[in-house]
């Protein structure tokens, strides 16, 4: 009998997280539970809570105030009334401590209950942070660790509980409540508490190694590492290939796609269970953790279900890819002739009427890729004189010029020098005009170059 | 009443603010009377409007009696205040208050501001309003904008200006 829930006549189900108060005053009053004259003794008594507010936001110096930011306390009052009224688990009790109490009241407990929960959730905080997964992913540390750090120094309950403050860029995978304020930081907190305990089954390494199967450069991807993470164990489970190592094979990739050709949504949850279930005797998961999972585990299995009719399964179980095994090419731009004779070299070219003279001028002085990335700069030469001459280059000096100015094109174009701006442009225009293989032979070896390439 | 949450749809229900002002102003005629002042409903709501026509170009908002209750605290004991010169009295110092609050840049709390106006007021003014306003409250503002203390005057009008019967 102690089980039986009493029937509540507000529908909890059409009260709002965000606006919780006035969703709440709206059902409470439609149904005859809160009087007309309740409602106007309620907003007498929030007016009564701002008109305090605002002098302790003046510092006491003014009792009139910007609306805007009247507005913005006004909503700070009632997020934190709204607080308090949550911990009723039955929303009529919420609505008959609205009836029976003073707004005052409610508003002083939940700014109590506000700072327990901020204390609370650093505590939650610290622990994230000691158990962070060891990712490069820059999205992940920026949010978790320095985001989070911003919200606690800027988060300030007095005037503006509702407030989140920072834009908490890192996607959790479980879908969150529409909260506000400490609340949103707390339910965030906690996906990434259940997210980060699952990850720290596997090492670092694996998790990397999968990550650059999703992408190899998923250090600057906003995406979620988790989902990868626990699709691999499960479809490590059901193709039975190492677990630890989150070992999916493309062999493991055919097999799950056989398995789940046929399945609906729901088959195919309900597989994705029994193997969660499978994983607890290989890796630790406490009983709220698999709560989270099996939250985790519908979603996924919508993922699989549209995988398998496109026949992309593998971007939903990711096999993982090893860059430190890819081939490297080390290529030297060589050394750079005496300054004297290239200021001679320099002064010829400049003279040189035709582009004809220009070549061979080069083609008799220069040696080495130092010296013709610098006369490339230097000479103000036009740009089909450039064009001219990147054709006399082999394919391994064109990628290793391509190195150098096209990869540049992320970081810093904006910074270049007029000249590197146009052999850049030239250096593209050129390798568009290549034929299709010896542009994917270029790009190939773009990619092999070592890193030490660009240095002299 | 039809159900109505303004307050809580982050827009302000100005008959609501005007109401619980009202009644905020209408509970300082308790100190008043000792003093044989006392404000009806019809003049409290008059006053509030002045208020809130004085702020309505600010872009601020105010709620409760605020400074009003403020002004009639201050301002009841004058020896230049009578329930004849009552209400218009409060309009003008309503009026002289937030237009100085501006003219000063806010560099002066509401309480400071308003003890000045009723130190000049009792005092130099005699009872004045203009002379508050068009004097008073004009330099207080020229000293603060400037970096002045708020008594600094820069009159230059010294004694020796003037020849025996006080002329220049």
């Amino acid at each position: 009998m102690e089980n039986i829930e009493r029937i509540s006549k507000i529908d909890k189900a059409k009260l709002s997280d965000e606006q919780y108060l006035p969703s709440l005053l709206e059902q409470a009053y439609t149904l005859g539970m809160l009087s007309d004259i309740d409602i106007e003794r309620i907003q007498f008594e929030c007016l009564a809570i701002l008109s305090k507010q605002t002098e302790r936001y003046n510092s006491g110096d003014s009792s009139s105030i910007r609306v805007e930011t009247a507005q913005n306390i006004l909503t700070s009052i009632m997020f934190t009334i709204g607080v308090w009224l949550k911990t009723f688990h039955i929303p009529d009790d919420a609505a008959l401590a609205i009836k029976n109490s003073t707004m005052d009241d409610l508003y002083q407990k939940g700014r109590k209950r506000i700072d327990k929960m901020v204390k609370s959730v650093k505590i939650l905080h610290s622990t994230i942070l000691r158990k962070l997964v060891d990712s490069q992913n820059v999205f992940y540390h920026s949010t978790v660790v320095d985001g989070i750090k911003g919200f606690f120094k800027l988060y300030y309950p007095e005037f503006g509980a509702q407030e989140i403050h920072i834009t908490a860029d890192y996607p959790v995978y479980n879908p969150m409540k529409k909260l506000v304020g400490i609340e949103f930081i707390q339910e965030y907190l906690k996906n990434i508490y259940f997210e980060n305990l699952f990850c720290s089954n596997f090492r670092a390494d694996d998790i990397h190694h999968l990550l650059c199967g999703y992408d190899e450069h998923y250090q600057h991807l906003l995406f979620n590492i988790y989902e990868p993470v626990l699709a691999a164990a499960i479809g490590c489970v059901l193709a039975d290939t190492d677990i630890q190592r989150l070992d999916i094979t493309p062999s493991a990739v055919s097999h799950l796609n056989r398995l789940f050709a046929r399945k609906s949504i729901t088959e195919i949850e309900d597989t994705l269970i029994r193997a969660v279930t499978e994983l607890k005797q290989y890796i630790l998961l406490a009983d709220n953790l698999e709560r989270y999972i099996k939250v985790s585990l519908s979603l996924i299995a919508v993922e699989v279900k549209s995988a398998v009719v496109t026949q992309t399964l593998d971007k939903v179980f990711i096999v993982a890819k090893y860059p430190e095994n890819d081939p490297k090419i080390y290529f030297s731009f060589g050394n750079k002739m005496d300054n004297e004779i290239y200021r001679k070299v320099v002064n010829e070219i400049m003279q040189s009427h035709t582009a004809k003279d220009k070549i061979d001028v080069i083609k008799e002085y220069v040696q080495s890729l130092a010296d013709l990335e610098d006369i490339l700069l230097d000479t103000e030469l036009y740009p089909n004189e450039i064009t001219e001459i990147l054709k006399e280059l082999s394919p391994a000096e064109i990628a290793a010029l391509s190195k150098k100015y096209i990869q540049l094109e992320h970081i810093d174009f904006a910074d270049l020098r007029e000249s590197e701006k146009i052999l850049y442009e030239c250096l593209c225009g050129f390798i568009a005009s290549l034929p299709k293989e010896q542009q994917v032979w270029i790009d190939k070896a773009v990619r092999a170059l070592s890193e030490d390439t660009i240095s002299c | 009443m039809g159900f109505e949450l303004t307050l809580f749809n982050g827009k302000f229900n100005n008959a609501l603010i005007q109401k619980q002002a009202v009644n905020e102003v209408l509970k300082q005629n308790d100190l008043t009377i000792r003093f044989g002042l006392v404000l009806t409903e019809k003049q409290a709501i008059e006053l509030v409007e002045t208020r809130y026509l004085a702020l309505k170009d600010t872009g601020r908002i105010e709620f409760g009696g605020g400074v009003i209750d403020k002004i009639i605290y201050e301002f009841c004991d004058s020896h230049y205040i009578s329930m004849h010169n009552y209400e218009e009295t409060l309009h003008e110092l309503i009026e002289m208050f937030y237009y100085y609050k501006n003219e000063t840049l806010e560099l002066i709390s509401d309480d400071d501001l308003i003890k000045y106006m009723k130190k000049a007021f009792d005092g130099v003014c005699q009872g004045s309003l203009d002379l508050l306003s068009g004097r008073e409250l004009d330099k207080l503002a020229h000293n603060l904008r400037c970096g002045y203390d708020p008594g600094y005057s820069d009159d230059i009008t010294t004694d020796e200006e003037y020849d025996e019967d006080g002329e220049y």
